[in-house]
């Protein structure tokens, strides 16, 4: 009934897949597709986790190059791009924490309670970054679909409203909501299961 | 009934009461469908966050110019093996375990490679004037760290003992994906490796090593998680690495 909406989502399975290939075999400009595509997940990930703009913009830096460097171990499969590179990410933004805690003397302090302030800030950093992939999830969507979520889950518009405003029918719109659910779904999946 | 369609799902994670009665009946009495609901679900109670921060301007010339600062010499190799498929190089006669090596590995191996240098010199060494009289002598061996951070993972080290060469390995975090831990030998020319079999038990485990594949040039351990798809070949996500020196 919906033609078209479909399509267009296994296009861009398709497009992470290939730009991951592209990568792996060491092609300069899949690095540059790369960063346009992820880097601002990357910064603000590691903006939101630091509070720091340069720390934020030294570890986006490093997880780029990173990301260059080990590109032999990213298996090209769609959805894993954006994990991989939150993995990496993780890891500078512990190693900055590490480095804080030892430039503040308060390594005795971190290491009497290591699980506890582990636990705290592993879950804190989860929840911002799904919220993060969330958000880059739904910024990547093609039009109408990108509207249509922005328009049903930032600003609470019934489907209804969001025909009227968009101008399509109210099945199409249903369609998009739902297959649009379903793809920020996937991504979010993916970074969790690299995280596990 | 059985799974609920997952279109189905996503209907009734946007709207509770949009739903059939057996749908409804169905995902409140089946543990998978209850928890796939709540993850649509999650979806979106975590919409709402605010717009990404994009990175500074001349960030971007940064990363590609620190990227091509890498050593020319990893790069180049690199590109070269995966520009053209590698050849099927036969390892041992028809029916043993052998694959291609997938070219992101393809790549790393011939990067490791041109860093190895010394390790050939050692590993002959010790294979070409064995003290007799010691039975078990280490021939090579390496520390095993993570791809991505460098983090240590271990150690592993070839044994000869009487001809027979035996990989020791001891790894350590290899983190707890879901799949098994499956131990290889890849090449260092990039094209070529073999399985030497899974560490069932924990993160030790001893593996023969096929007659010659060492002094073949096969010396990179490579510990992968596998997936339990069937799929007999390298999943593509390595854990841990080192190359035997």
């Amino acid at each position: 009934m919906v033609s078209g909406v479909r399509e267009f989502e296994e296009d861009q399975d398709d497009d992470v897949r290939s730009l991951a290939a592209r990568l792996v075999s060491g092609e300069e400009t899949a690095l540059e597709a790369v960063y346009d595509r992820w880097s601002a997940l990357v910064h603000t990930y590691a903006l939101r986790a630091l509070g720091d703009v340069h720390d934020a913009e030294d570890v986006t830096q490093q997880v780029f190059v990173a990301a260059w460097r080990s590109r032999h171990t990213l298996t090209p499969t769609p959805g894993a791009l954006p994990s991989w590179l939150l993995g990496i990410a993780r890891h500078k933004v512990a190693d900055v924490r590490a480095s804080r805690a030892r430039d503040a003397g308060r390594i005795a302090a971190a290491a009497s309670l290591p699980e506890a302030r582990d636990v705290a800030e592993q879950s804190a950093d989860e929840d911002v970054t799904e919220r993060l992939v969330v958000r880059q999830a739904v910024e990547e969507l093609p039009d109408p679909r990108r509207t249509i979520m922005f328009l049903a889950f930032w600003e609470g518009c019934s489907h209804t409203e969001i025909a009227e405003a968009v101008g399509l029918p109210l099945g199409t719109v249903k369609s998009h909501v739902r297959r649009g659910l379903i793809s920020l779904h996937q991504q979010l999946e993916g970074v969790r299961r690299e995280s596990r | 009934m059985s799974h609920v369609d997952l279109d189905v799902l996503a209907d009734l994670a946007l709207d509770p009461t949009d739903a059939p009665e057996d749908v409804r009946e169905h995902v409140a009495s089946c543990p998978d469908c209850t928890a796939l609901l709540a993850s649509l679900g999650d979806v979106r109670r975590l919409a709402g966050a605010e717009p990404l921060v994009s990175a500074p301007a001349g960030l971007r010339d940064r990363v590609l110019a620190e990227a091509r600062s890498t050593p020319q010499s990893t790069d180049r190799p690199a590109d070269d093996t995966a520009d053209r498929p590698p050849p099927p190089v036969p390892l041992v006669p028809s029916r043993a375990r052998r694959r291609r090596i997938p070219a992101w590995a393809a790549g790393l191996a011939a990067v490791v490679t041109l860093l190895a240098g010394l390790g050939l010199g050692r590993l002959t060494a010790g294979e070409t004037s064995p003290a007799p009289e010691e039975r078990a002598t280490v021939v090579a061996a390496t520390a095993l760290t993570s791809l991505d951070s460098d983090a240590p993972r271990g150690t592993a080290e070839a044994v000869r003992d009487d001809g027979a060469v035996t990989l020791r390995v001891s790894a350590r975090e290899l983190g707890d994906a879901i799949g098994f831990h499956e131990v290889w030998l890849i090449n260092v020319d990039g094209t070529r490796m073999v399985s030497l079999g899974v560490l069932a038990s924990g993160d030790t485990g001893e593996f023969q090593v096929p007659r010659g594949v060492l002094e073949d040039g096969y010396r990179i351990v490579d510990i992968s998680v596998e997936p339990h798809d069937g799929d007999p070949t390298h999943s593509g996500v390595s854990l841990a690495r080192g190359e035997l020196a």
